[in-house]
């Protein structure tokens, strides 16, 4: 059984019997949760595979290496909040190391990209197992208990995840539409040639871009690890989301990023209530295989490319 | 003939004589180990059909080795079906190839290729395992199914039962030698080179004529069907099904095969899952979690050490060798 983002029903919700507002706003929240940690793991992906156009399949342990941050943080007697601010510092080493070893020499190949980073993936996966041990590894919230919210209550932490990921955003999309480095990204994007003609370092850019994306993803698992289960294994399944988060949305644009998510996360939150995590899983994948074949340059973009 | 059709027959044709001398060396166990292993060569040469010829890769491919199986199990078990043998073989071919084809008409005909492709598949794995797992009222959930009967058919007057290993060794290397020199005959003839020409360069070969969609379809299709097929026997010979069989790790170990037998040569990928398997059994002796780690390995040091396969490693020495002369 693969682990969730966020369970399906909040507690208090399933208790007693819910009246529609009750329903409609967790449901909401419980969307927006999950939407919240798509768009942060699909931010990384949006640049590497939407704009560098490499594959890399090791995406989703940079997720895994972010949890795994707030629990080693945590075991050690840190406190949670010095664990997330570990986690995106992991996500970027883990990165930045494989952008360095492996993924700058292989721009011309992706097929070649396709297979080592899903090696790397393995080896990840696998030196977290030994260094950890088996099994899944706890990690506690920040803070307990729910925040009553008028219609319904609702767990505070939950509700903290959906803040931070919103300001990490907002502060991406200022960066990037606001900044000299931002400018320089968006310039690369556009035309490799060209921005190496007016004088940017096109490689340290992808470079930094990439180990940035590689800290997103590090920082939305260390969100996640009070909610999920804490495993090495548990990359496979913010991959798949997350590429169709992107795939979905279309690339470019932080528009197609959140319409994707939006896609995504909400599909499954909604699904989640009627049947199995595993058949909503399936028939969310199965969902956007199709979005993609009506709107193959994805949902928010359109006919503009 | 050229050159390279000759060497292919030859290699072909060593293989096939190993294999007919093996049952004289081995005893019944060392028999059912390459006769699995066999199977699986089978699966990674469906594999390297589509991925060799077409140059795009199916990051799924075990959904269609575990739809096979799971369909071949089903009507195996199935007391009220007769013949169940060879009607599951045909339910499990045409069940995988019926999948390939709504999934490949989707990602075909939407102009979806290379790394699109790639993903959408490995969701496509993804969804399956999942499938296998929740579905438990069919497919038992994460235990599987167990008890599955040995094929046996009448041909002829004729009844053959596979439940001994020799019988089913010879019958799993026939299938395996006739398959693989089919795919060779079809990829070497004019469908393989339309194949390449799409590879090149799809938008000149559809301004020839070539409707390259559906060429590109139906290869998906057939791949899929072969690997349903390989799915089938393996259940059978091993007796049981769990949902690991359409699952991400094997459709990436079948990968590994390819790549390490040599992309496109159909006969390298058998050998390479021959191999791999053997050497995955005496790591896995030591320690289970172990593996996981080298293939990780594998796939990294493949891609920047040998990105045309262990087979390739004799073109390149004859490569260097030549150079050396030629130079002055």
């Amino acid at each position: 059984m693969p682990p969730k983002p966020c369970s399906p029903a909040c507690a208090n919700a399933s208790q007693v019997l819910p009246d529609a507002m009750d329903f409609v706003v967790t449901t909401l929240l419980n969307a927006l949760t999950l939407i919240s940690i798509l768009m942060l793991v699909g931010l990384g992906l949006a640049i590497s595979f939407g704009l560098m156009n490499v594959t890399n399949l090791a995406h989703g342990e940079f997720v895994t290496v972010g949890a795994f941050a707030v629990y080693f943080v945590q075991s050690m007697g840190g406190s949670f909040w010095l664990g997330l601010a570990a986690a995106p510092i992991a996500g970027a080493v883990v990165g930045c190391i494989l952008e360095f070893a492996i993924i700058r020499h292989l721009y011309s190949r992706p097929v070649s990209t396709v297979l080592a980073t899903w090696g790397v993936s393995l080896i990840l996966q696998q030196g977290l197992e030994l260094t950890f041990g088996l099994g899944a590894k706890p990690v506690t919230p920040p803070i307990e208990g729910t925040l009553d919210l008028f219609f319904t209550v609702y767990p505070a932490y939950r509700l903290i995840l959906i803040a931070v990921a919103m300001l990490t955003l907002l502060g991406v999309v200022l960066l990037i539409s606001r900044t000299s480095f931002g400018l320089d990204i968006r310039t690369v994007i556009q035309n490799r040639e060209m921005a190496e003609g007016v004088g940017i370092n096109t490689q340290r850019t992808y470079a930094i871009a990439f180990t940035f994306g590689a800290a997103i993803a590090g920082l939305a698992g260390g969100l996640v690890a009070p909610l999920a289960i804490v495993l090495p294994q548990m990359g496979v399944n913010y991959l798949a989301n997350a590429f169709f988060v992107v795939i979905v949305g279309g690339v470019g644009s932080i528009g197609g990023l959140v319409a994707g998510s939006v896609f995504v996360g909400g599909l499954t939150s909604v699904l989640n209530y009627q049947i199995s995590p595993s058949l909503a899983q399936a028939i969310v994948l199965l969902a956007a295989i199709v979005a993609v074949r009506l709107r193959p340059n994805g949902l928010f973009n359109g006919a503009s490319r | 003939m050229i050159a390279r059709d000759r060497n292919w027959l030859l290699i072909f044709a060593v293989c096939v004589v190993l294999a007919i001398l093996y049952p004289f060396i081995a005893d019944g166990y060392q028999l059912t180990v390459i006769r699995d292993a066999l199977i699986f060569g089978l699966f990674a040469a469906s594999l390297d059909f589509f991925w060799g010829r077409t140059g795009i890769l199916c990051f799924g491919h075990a959904a269609f080795f575990g739809i096979g199986g799971y369909i071949m199990a089903l009507v195996t078990l199935n007391d009220a079906i007769p013949f169940g043998s060879l009607l599951g073989i045909m339910g499990a071919v045409t069940g995988a190839a019926f999948v390939a084809a709504i999934i490949g008409y989707f990602l075909f005909f939407g102009g979806i290729r290379g790394s699109y492709f790639t993903i959408v598949t490995l969701a496509m794995g993804v969804i399956c395992q999942q499938a296998a797992v929740s579905w438990s009222s069919v497919t038992g959930g994460d235990s599987g199914l167990i008890g599955i009967p040995p094929i046996e058919f009448d041909v002829g007057g004729t009844h053959v039962d596979l439940s001994q290993d020799l019988p089913s060794y010879i019958f799993v290397a026939a299938i395996v030698a006739v398959v693989v020199l089919g795919l060779w005959s079809i990829s070497r003839g004019r469908w393989g080179t339309v194949l390449t020409a799409i590879q090149d360069n799809e938008v000149r070969a559809a301004a020839l004529g070539h409707n390259a969609p559906l060429r590109l379809l139906v290869t998906f299709v057939l791949s899929a069907a072969i690997a349903g097929l390989a799915g089938a026997l393996y259940v059978c010979m091993a007796g049981l099904v769990a949902p690991d069989l359409s699952g991400l790790l094997l459709s990436t170990e079948v990968i590994v095969w390819v790549a390490v037998g040599g992309r496109g040569t159909l006969l390298g990928p058998v050998l390479g899952a021959i191999f791999i398997q053997r050497a995955q059994q005496t790591i896995s002796s030591f320690n289970p979690s172990l593996w996981p780690l080298l293939l990780g390995c594998v796939f990294v040091v493949i891609v920047f050490v040998l990105p045309d396969g262990i087979l390739s490693i004799y073109a390149r020495l004859k490569a260097l060798l030549n150079g050396r002369r030629s130079t002055p």
